[in-house]
């Protein structure tokens, strides 16, 4: 990256010296250094190996099915790129109107807090917006709650409960959690114009709040819909002292005092997860997997987890296979280091039985450009969740002008116009007839997929967001009037 | 020898004032009210603040510029989509906001519509939705664009070269600052260039039927025709 921030720079290193100090932290990267258990085709431990019937496919194609190649090196990091990269992407008038609005704000500083470094989809966003806002002159400082074992469980259960989960919520709790926030709060300096806390773990900072300077803003990525009632009424106080609060879908909010604004998550299409990839590069990823592109392909990532309902998207497989010859990708996660995924992952292969053309691949977490090209490898790309935050795979699916099929729930209706630019469904039984419709009216589907697409550009990329908070933080310092000329 | 004979110099015709390209970036903000039946949505537009109904009809036809028909405003893919209501949808689905120059007498409308709609079918007023209604509002702030025209060369560049907001903010919300029955673009070419042909054809440029690209295309038309002209 030219013309780092140095104060960026010192942030992240501070950042990574703070979250690699953690328990927490630790345990990620030894996730991270683990073997791959299923590679060459291993299963997961504790999952039994598959066994296919007999087929007219290929030789080459089974024995990839049943041993598929994937990678076991994690790849360096990659560099976050800059402003002008996205040109190609938004057109230069919209980088102009990004630009634009951070001229106003020139000089003005902001700090974001959260509590993890590395991992997470709000670390992965926050490691390509505050390079760019520092690019545009408005130095950012990203700083990471600390605290023990004790306090992280706590917020972990917090975050649970905030979704509806059972949770006993004791003084005893409470304290821990107010404890750490107040060792926080020492630690940090509070100097910015702008503060930015992002999720439930480092509300408490908010004490911090000066009547004379500063606006702070408390960014909730969780869905607050149903919380559980004690957690949210001990978090309330605290969440009524920001300036505005922002969340990811309306859904997810609750009746506040201050001004809720709506910021959908964003992707990054020059990530490795959604930038533009050589046929080549897809070819050779569905030869390490032994798909058939001669054959339509349906697919489903996410990690193998009850709500992401891969048993439903098995069903539904089985459903339209009756009709139309294809195949099906089950690609995601969480299998090998997690118990519960180990047997969700069972139960998927004992749903999907000895049918070959039923692809199963539990993938390490740095297969961002292996599911990238088996996206773009697909004919219809399905989510069909019980239970959603945002499902950023269906924004990827979206961004990779591919018709997703989706279920309707948490904030995917958000990121679906039924019938426009994607379909929603409530069952197997309507999302099998809906992948069957797409695989038999491939002209539907091509302009579904294309208004997926602009959807994606228009809502859902990282430059929107940055431009959000940009509008966002000039209204909150009193420097645009909204429905005004600047 | 023969020389060559000579063409008339043209000169383009300038503008008293010239025009100024602005672009518009919105923020969401989230309501308070929500509708999970057709009476709630009722009630929910007699009350919300006029921004909501601006954004649930005007802003988003720019939100979802890209799509070249089946969809009119949120109300209207909220009762067809969520409620199965497919006569009111259509009837919703045929409100033109550019008939509008004041969000009351357009929430007037709706309001009308959907009395109307529930009187002749009661039974549809608490029926409940497949999906919630959120009522959202939005903040429009207005952003300068560096391009400017004082002709009409200037001007079909500009069209050319600004972002798709920028003609949705000249083109489709300029009724709402004018609170007339026409466009930005039509009253600098009519004012300006003595052009009163050419802005009324740009208002009649049918913009639920095209996407936001296709009616820059089709203005672009106009005034590349008047610049043959000229």
């Amino acid at each position: 990256m030219k013309d780092k921030n140095p104060e960026w720079e010192t942030a992240v290193l501070e950042n990574r010296k703070a979250g690699e100090s953690s328990q927490k932290q630790q345990e990620k990267m030894k996730i991270a250094e683990k073997p791959v258990t299923q590679n060459g085709g291993q299963p997961a431990t504790g999952v039994s190996e598959r066994r296919f019937r007999q087929t007219d496919l290929p030789a080459h194609f089974i024995e990839r099915r049943m041993r598929p190649r994937i990678n076991t090196q994690q790849p360096p990091p990659q560099a976050p790129p800059r402003l002008e990269d996205y040109e190609p992407i938004i057109g230069k008038p919209e980088l102009d109107e990004i630009r634009f609005l951070a001229r106003h704000l020139r000089g003005k500083t902001v700090k974001m807090v959260n509590s993890t470094a590395v991992g997470g989809g709000v670390a992965e966003i926050l490691n390509r917006l505050i390079p760019l806002m520092s690019e545009l002159e408005i130095p950012t400082r990203w700083d990471v709650i600390t605290g023990g074992n004790d306090f992280f469980e706590v917020t972990k259960g917090f975050h649970n409960a905030l979704q509806g989960g059972e949770y006993n919520l004791t003084q005893q709790i409470k304290d821990i959690f107010m404890a750490y926030s107040e060792q926080n709060r020492q630690r940090m300096e509070f100097a910015e114009d702008l503060f930015v806390i992002h999720d439930p773990q480092p509300v408490g900072l908010v004490r911090s709040k000066s009547q004379k300077r500063g606006k702070w803003i408390w960014r909730c990525h969780v869905d607050l819909s149903n919380p559980h009632p004690g957690v949210w009424d001990f978090l309330k106080p605290m969440v009524e002292q920001y300036d505005a609060t922002v969340f990811s879908a309306p859904a997810f909010t609750r009746q506040l005092a201050s001004p809720q604004y709506l910021f959908y998550p964003s992707i990054d299409p020059l990530s490795e997860k959604n930038k533009d990839l050589p046929e080549e590069y897809v070819n050779k990823v569905c030869d390490d997997f032994g798909i058939d592109r001669s054959r339509p392909v349906i697919t489903q990532i996410s990690r193998f987890d009850r709500l992401k309902d891969p048993v439903g998207v098995v069903e539904s497989y089985k459903l339209v296979k009756k009709y139309v010859d294809c195949q099906l990708i089950l690609a995601g996660g969480g299998a090998t280091d997690d118990p519960e995924g180990a047997v969700v992952l069972q139960e998927v292969m004992e749903a999907a039985g000895d049918d070959p053309d039923i692809i199963i691949l539990n993938l390490p977490p740095w297969s961002a450009l292996e599911i990238n090209a088996l996206q773009r490898a697909s004919t219809v790309i399905v989510q069909k969740s019980l239970k959603e935050g945002f499902g950023l795979t269906v924004t990827e699916g979206l961004w990779k002008e591919k018709p997703v099929v989706a279920g309707a729930v948490g904030g995917i209706p958000t990121q679906i116009v039924h019938k426009l630019t994607g379909v929603l469904v409530h069952s197997v039984e309507g999302s099998a007839y809906q992948i069957r419709y797409l695989l038999t009216h491939p002209e539907f589907a091509v302009q579904m997929g294309k208004n997926g697409k602009e959807h994606a550009k228009e809502n859902f990329l990282i430059t929107v967001n940055l431009k959000r908070w940009l509008l966002l933080f000039q209204v909150l310092l009193g420097m645009a009037k909204p429905n005004a000329v600047l | 020898m023969a020389t060559a004979p000579q063409l008339p110099i043209t000169r383009p015709r300038w503008a008293r004032s010239p025009f100024y390209f602005n672009s518009a970036s919105h923020l969401l903000r989230i309501g308070r009210e929500k509708a999970t039946t057709l009476q709630e949505l009722l009630e929910a537009i007699r009350t919300c603040p006029e921004s909501s109904i601006f954004q649930h009809t005007f802003q988003t036809l720019a939100e979802h510029h890209f799509i070249r028909e089946g969809f009119s405003n949120d109300f209207s893919h909220w009762a067809f989509a969520s409620c199965n209501e497919v006569e009111l949808a259509e009837q919703l689905a045929a409100i033109d906001v550019r008939e509008f120059t004041s969000i009351a007498t357009l929430r007037e409308r709706l309001i009308h519509m959907i009395e109307t709609y529930l009187q002749k079918n009661p039974r549809a007023a608490t029926r409940v939705a497949m999906e919630p209604f959120y009522l959202m509002a939005s903040d429009l702030v207005v952003v300068p664009t560096p391009y400017v025209a004082r002709n009409l060369e200037e001007f079909a560049d500009g069209l050319r070269k600004v972002s798709i907001h920028a003609i949705y903010y000249h083109f489709i919300d300029a009724r709402l600052r004018l609170k007339l029955n026409t466009n930005d673009f039509s009253v600098w070419l009519e004012k300006e260039l003595d052009m009163g042909q050419a802005a009324d054809k740009l208002n009649r440029i049918d913009i639920y039927t095209s996407t936001l690209e296709g009616v820059r295309r089709s203005i672009l038309k106009v005034v590349e025709t008047e610049m043959g002209r000229a």
